[in-house]
């Protein structure tokens, strides 16, 4: 049952089942033989393999050193983990939580068996302008990112000394506010093209952290910086706070509209974790949708019956797609 | 805040100028001096000056650096510029200074605390700029393929591959850099790198200036629209053609003895003294001109040499009249070490100078190791630089060319012997320019020098303070017209056109970054730019056309519509009928000699017919023959399908215009013309008739044909009144064909039709129609050019990008615009094929062999000349060499699956052995003598080979990384240490 802590009726239980084992069936049979557990010998057809991540050479033989799925990619052969720990990839999009101002950098909890590191260098100065950075610049870090600040990144790599890095590339990277984090296992998001998502229809950003969280919050328009400039040229005691995205200084709060689409998304979201599918903005707002239509209010959709039939849309879903396949 | 207030500083400065275009002379700064230049400004589209921030006070005025020599006003109009914080383009000869406008940004950046990015096109150059700067600021890195020193500095020095690729991977810099300097910009036309400028501009960080150098290029104006519609800044272009000194323009004909001057340093071509000089090369000629007409591509003088040659007697005329020193360009490495050594007898300097050039050589050559110093080419060399002779060219070690550069600046060569590499970066000028040859390859043919070209090298001549004017002496073998000639002394310069053109690895890092779009590098490079500039004039096309239609008014226009529908069907279905009775098969056996037929008249004016029958006459056939196709199987066909044409004798109108070219027109018998036999298409015959003339066999006397022609008019007199009798398609020619039944009713049907309209009695009815068709011609053109206008909007590239998406679709490169491992290791790639070097690697095929051998196989990638001879590799070498040739193909195969256009073989056999041994044996840890020894390159050509496997390498190692596989990285590693070592990574003088 996927370890999900409610309480079903029998009936719920077995339509669950249901749909659980459709959806199984949809799942390639190819790869069943090919999943390993932690020193699995992987069968290598001579020794011109290249051995990937998560795998070890003992002696002769190549073994597994996580759980997951057996990849081969011409002769490079590499284990995917089912299950696992965030691993950051150069590219990736990621939402993470500053835990230190340090020198010159933030360090930042991603949801990694290390922290991340956001250089000052790395982000864009407020005022837009190209410079380098002086002390004077660091001195103000703080009015950039506080600690347990929420912001978005890009991973841009890692050191010399195994440490990772982040940047931000450009202005619609950065803090995040008026909004809700969400925390899903990180293998339930896919890397995509996109990450960044503005529903246009409900008001709200949407950001796949490919670390697992999630950040669902009110839109903001990331302003031209060109603009920018000639705005905050009157005011420059304001351009540090001003031209960051979602400053305190806009008037009007969160309209309640918005913050309940904004729960709405969250909660689909957490039901589809709950679930363990894969997330994604299509199944997403198409849980949101099937939630308007039945006319559920935001805390019914964390009730067992929505559960139930998210499990049954979702198999529904597939078939169809199965079948126009 | 200082740098807003110096941005309110340049609004101010803008507010009485209008945004648009705007062209100033400037001659406020330099009003005593004739020069001049000129001073524009592109503005991106919708760009307002801002008026809400003119108020504020201005800024210290006082400059980032000054300079301790007055600026020419094309230096001053372009520091102006970057001190009010906006982008410029600064296109003037190589002589004129252009350094100053970079120093001055630089000097600038480094004031404010901003980082400054300097990018050239090559590694020399920015190793000499950088340590140029070096001496400038001290605050100065270089971050080249082979060196990286102090990469914090604020000022970085690289080329403009590295900066690329800094973008790509968003180093911080792209966050610090506030003025990215572009030297030599015009090498954006190189068909293979200039895509790399483009790729650098478009990405570069949105809020920095940029100042780009370039040689003097027309379209300095469209690439600064270019860069300000991208950028969405305003970029300035200062444009001079102002050479400090002057120039003149000689011509030695080969053979002759002397100079003839051809133009002066006012500009103006001597049409006379060419003529002379021309005469001159005539008789010379003659003595061995089966000799050098076969082997003129040679070079000049094939045969003679020493001092009878004709380049020993320049050099001696030109060390007489104290014109040295001097630079004689040629385009062969050899060819420049051909004519060195022709010079062995002449000494031109003296034995202080030798002993400082001595000085100088060996303490550059300390650094090698004592086995290197006794290479050929650095034994070979000395003797020639004491002697005031210089060769500098890509073969040389580069060390050898370092020295040799420093000894030209130093004055103590004379007369250095240059590819045309040397016409490039650091300024190095002499007195004289020669050029030995005017003629040049490139690549498949000898064609002439560009003036772009010229232009660019002859900038070399003169220096600056020194000779009141330059010389440049142009050695000519062959007749050469006057036009050529002044076009390529007096032409304008090459204009700037894109090179653009899509590789794996920028698609991969573009699809990789979250927000770079292929698409959208396309849509804003110079290339789609340039295509977008062909809009308006359609546009503007169009819009006339439209206008002309519009003002076409007819009466009854829908009536008339109707009409003239109605008759172009009708004549349509009349050609349809025609076609079928008159196709061979129906018609062959009645076009027999002496019937007579029905022709069309040949129309005389391109005006449609509108009457209802076209102009026709009779003629009498007197044979008919099939048309010979080109190919062979023409004979094989049946003859019925076939073409043929018919001889009609008829009433002719022949023409002969200038060319000889005969006009034949088929009038009417009644009319002026004599009568003749002409060929006919079958598709020409409007009716047959029934009637058969005798006609004389031979008709070459024209009264016989006068007679036959009097005959014919007579036989149509008499049936005038019943018209003559024709033979009737279905009962004479036994046309058995429904579609012929069909069209015939329909005919019938349309005639009864054109009873009912009023309007076609109407006596101006031709004039109408004529109208009309004109209005419809003008309609159809319109719509043709919004046809145009519609696919030029589309991007260009998009169906290459569509293909070359698909072929990394195919090799599992990406999914869903989702780089995936493989594509991650072909991103990594950029100094050899990505695409073959990756599905190399994940086959396996490095990891059991050994570092030598993989260096050896690397090799390939990276060695691109074309050896005739050379050895082949031994067996294992040969065997890898195989594994990699069968993965190209593969790799290319699947490319032209994907629509790709690849040529499979050329792209297979782009991959050479031929430096493999040599690369084992470095590996291996062989001299540099020694492997100098196994091949029969240039040394500095294999250097520079090695050291790009060497940057390969370090791309694998990182590929390695993101694939996890450990033992490969440290192999890669390893093979890094085994080559890195000795002459070919010492390290620049420059440095």
């Amino acid at each position: 049952m996927r370890g999900i802590q409610l309480s079903f009726s029998n009936t719920q239980k077995l339509r669950l089942e249901k749909a659980l084992a459709q959806l199984e069936s949809f799942s390639s049979k190819l790869n069943s033989n090919a999943t390993v557990i932690v020193a699995d010998k992987i069968p290598v057809d001579e020794d011109a393999a290249l051995k990937g991540h998560g795998t070890l050479e003992m002696g002769n033989d190549v073994v597994a050193s996580v759980c997951g799925v057996v990849e081969r990619v011409n002769k490079l052969v590499y284990v995917r983990p089912l299950r696992a720990r965030y691993k950051p990839e150069i590219g990736d999009i990621i939402v993470g939580r500053v835990i230190e101002v340090a020198p010159k950098r933030w360090r930042l909890e991603i949801n990694f068996s290390q922290d991340a590191v956001l250089m000052l260098s790395s982000m864009n100065l407020p005022d837009g302008i190209q410079r380098r950075r002086t002390a004077v610049d660091e001195l103000n870090m703080r009015s950039i990112f506080v600690e347990n600040d929420v912001i978005c990144a890009e991973v841009r790599g890692f050191q010399h000394d195994g440490s990772l890095h982040l940047q931000a590339r450009s202005q619609k990277y950065g803090k995040l506010e008026r909004g809700k984090l969400l925390k899903i296992p990180p293998y339930l998001v896919k890397r995509r093209k996109q990450h960044f998502h503005h529903l246009d229809q409900y008001g709200v950003d949407l950001i796949f952290g490919c670390n697992g969280l999630i950040w669902v919050g009110e839109h903001i328009d990331v302003k031209d910086v060109m603009v920018e400039d000639q705005v905050n040229k009157s005011d420059p005691q304001n351009t540090h706070s001003s031209s960051l995205p979602g400053s305190s200084e806009e008037p009007t709060d969160t309209p309640l509209e918005i913050r309940q689409y904004i729960c709405r998304i969250a909660n689909a979201i957490t039901v589809f974790s709950a679930l363990g599918f894969m997330v994604n903005l299509d199944s997403i707002m198409e849980t949101v949708t099937l939630s308007l239509s039945l006319n559920l209010g935001v805390h019914e959709m964390l009730e067992a019956e929505f559960h139930v039939r998210v499990a049954e849309q979702e198999a529904e879903r597939r078939s169809t797609s199965k079948r126009r396949r | 805040m200082g740098s807003f207030k110096r941005k309110s500083q340049e609004f101010s400065n803008e507010d009485d100028i209008p945004p648009s275009k705007q062209l100033k002379q400037n001659d406020l700064l330099g009003a005593d001096e004739p020069v001049t230049c000129l001073h524009d400004v592109s503005y991106p589209e919708g760009y307002v000056p801002s008026a809400s921030t003119s108020g504020l006070p201005q800024q210290d005025s006082k400059p980032a650096k000054e300079f301790p020599f007055p600026l020419d006003p094309f230096q001053s109009e372009a520091i102006n510029c970057i001190n009010n914080g906006e982008s410029v383009m600064v296109s003037a000869h190589t002589s004129a200074g252009k350094t100053v406008v970079a120093l001055y940004a630089i000097a600038l950046s480094l004031k404010n605390n901003q980082r400054v990015v300097y990018t050239s096109p090559i590694k020399a150059l920015s190793n000499q700029k950088y340590r140029e700067f070096k001496e400038e600021f001290s605050d100065v890195g270089l971050m080249t393929g082979d060196v990286t020193i102090d990469p914090n500095a604020s000022c970085l020095v690289m080329t403009t591959e590295i900066w690329r690729s800094m973008q790509y991977k968003g180093s911080e810099v792209t966050r610090e850099v506030a003025w990215v300097i572009f030297d030599e910009v015009h090498y954006m036309r190189d068909r293979e790198r200039g895509v790399v400028w483009e790729e650098s501009i478009v990405m570069a960080p949105k809020n920095s200036n940029f100042v780009f150098l370039s040689a003097t290029v027309p379209n300095a104006k469209e690439f600064a629209d270019w860069v300000a519609k991208v950028h969405q800044q305003p970029c300035h272009i200062v444009y001079t053609d102002y050479r400090p000194t002057p120039l003149q323009h000689y011509i030695f004909p080969s053979g002759g003895d002397g100079l003839y001057l051809v133009v002066d340093d006012k500009g103006k071509f001597r049409e006379d003294s060419f003529q002379k000089a021309l005469n001159a090369l005539v008789p010379a000629n003659e003595g061995d001109k089966k000799r050098e007409n076969s082997k003129w591509q040679k070079g000049l003088v094939v045969g003679k040499s020493g001092e009878n040659s004709d380049i020993f007697k320049m050099v001696k005329m030109i060390i007489q009249r104290q014109y040295d020193p001097v630079i004689c360009f040629s385009f062969s490495k050899r060819e420049c070490e051909f004519l060195a050594m022709q010079m062995s007898k002449m000494d031109l300097n003296n034995d202080d100078e030798k002993v400082n050039i001595e000085t100088i050589f060996w303490s550059a050559m300390d650094m090698l190791s004592d086995d290197d110093k006794k290479l050929p080419q650095v034994s070979n060399m000395l003797p020639l630089l004491k002697r005031g002779i210089g060769v500098h060219h890509s073969g040389l070690l580069p060390i050898l060319k370092e020295v040799i550069e420093i000894l030209f600046q130093e004055g103590f060569i004379k007369c250095l012997f240059a590819t045309e590499t040397f016409s490039i970066g650091l300024n190095m000028p002499a007195k004289t320019v020669v050029f030995t040859n005017v003629r040049k390859f490139d690549g498949d043919k000898f064609r002439w020098l560009s003036s772009g070209e010229y232009i660019q090298m002859s900038g070399r001549a003169g220096r600056r303070g020194i000779d009141d004017r330059g010389i440049c002496i142009l050695m000519v073998d062959e007749k050469l017209e006057p036009s050529t000639a002044k076009f390529m002394l007096k032409g304008s310069a090459d204009a700037l056109n894109s090179a653009f053109h899509l590789s794996y690895n920028m698609l991969l890092n573009q699809i990789r970054s979250e927000d770079g779009h292929p698409e959208n590098l396309l849509r804003n490079s110079f290339y789609q730019f340039q295509a977008d500039r062909a809009l308006p004039d359609l546009e503007k096309q169009a819009k006339i056309l439209e206008e002309e239609r519009n003002s076409i008014v007819i009466e009854e226009e829908d009536s008339l519509e109707r009409y003239y529908n109605l008759l172009e069907q009708y004549k349509s279905l009349k050609r349809d009928v025609r076609g079928i009775v008159f196709s061979p098969k129906y018609c062959l056996p009645f076009l027999q000699p002496g019937r007579l037929v029905c022709i069309e008249c040949t129309k005389v004016d391109v005006d449609p017919n509108f009457s209802l029958s076209e102009e026709v006459t009779w003629g009498v056939i007197v044979n008919f023959e099939r048309v010979k196709g080109i190919s062979e199987d023409d004979a094989n066909k049946k003859p019925e399908d076939a073409n043929y044409t018919v001889d009609v004798l008829t009433r002719c109108i022949v023409q002969k215009d200038e060319v000889g070219r005969k006009t034949i027109k088929v009038v009417r018998l009644k009319d002026a013309g004599e009568p003749a036999v002409v060929s006919l298409p079958l598709s020409q015959i409007d009716s047959l008739s029934s009637v058969r003339l005798v006609i004389p066999k031979d008709l070459l006397p024209s009264e016989v044909r006068e007679n036959a022609l009097k005959k014919v008019s007579e036989v149509l007199n008499r049936f005038s009144k019943e018209g003559m009798p024709l033979l009737h398609p279905e009962d004479d020619m036994k046309v058995q064909s429904s579609s012929y039944r069909k069209a015939s009713s329909r005919i019938e049907a349309l005639e009864s039709l054109f009873e009912e309209y009023e309007i076609a009695k109407s006596p101006l009815i031709k004039e109408k129609l004529k109208v009309l068709h004109k209005k419809k011609e003008l309609t159809s053109k319109i719509k043709s050019i919004k046809r145009t206008l519609r696919t030029s909007t589309v991007l260009a590239f998009k169906d290459e990008l569509k293909a070359r998406k698909r072929a990394l679709r195919r090799l599992g490169y990406i999914k869903d615009d989702v780089v995936l491992q493989k594509g991650k290791v072909a991103s990594e790639i950029s100094s050899a094929d990505e695409l073959t070097l990756t599905e190399l690697m994940l086959n396996g095929t490095f990891r059991n062999i050994k570092v030598e051998d993989m260096v050896s196989l690397l090799s390939c990638f990276v060695w691109q000349e074309k050896l005739q001879d050379a050895q082949k590799p031994r067996e294992e070498l040969g065997l890898l060499f195989a594994q990699l040739q069968d993965t190209a193909q593969q790799v290319a195969k699947v490319q032209l699956e994907s629509k790709v256009q690849i040529d499979v073989e050329n792209f297979v056999s782009s991959f050479r052995p031929d430096i493999m041994e040599a690369v084992y044996a470095w590996a291996k840890g062989s001299k540099f003598y020694e492997i100098m020894e196994m091949t029969p390159v240039f040394e500095g050509s294999l250097i520079r080979a090695i050291r790009r496997l060497e940057e390969v390498l370090q791309q694998l190692i990182q590929a390695a990384k993101s694939i996890g596989d450990i033992v490969l990285e440290a192999k890669f590693e390893e093979a890094v240490t085994k080559i890195k070592r000795d002459i070919v990574f010492a390290a620049s003088l420059y440095l």
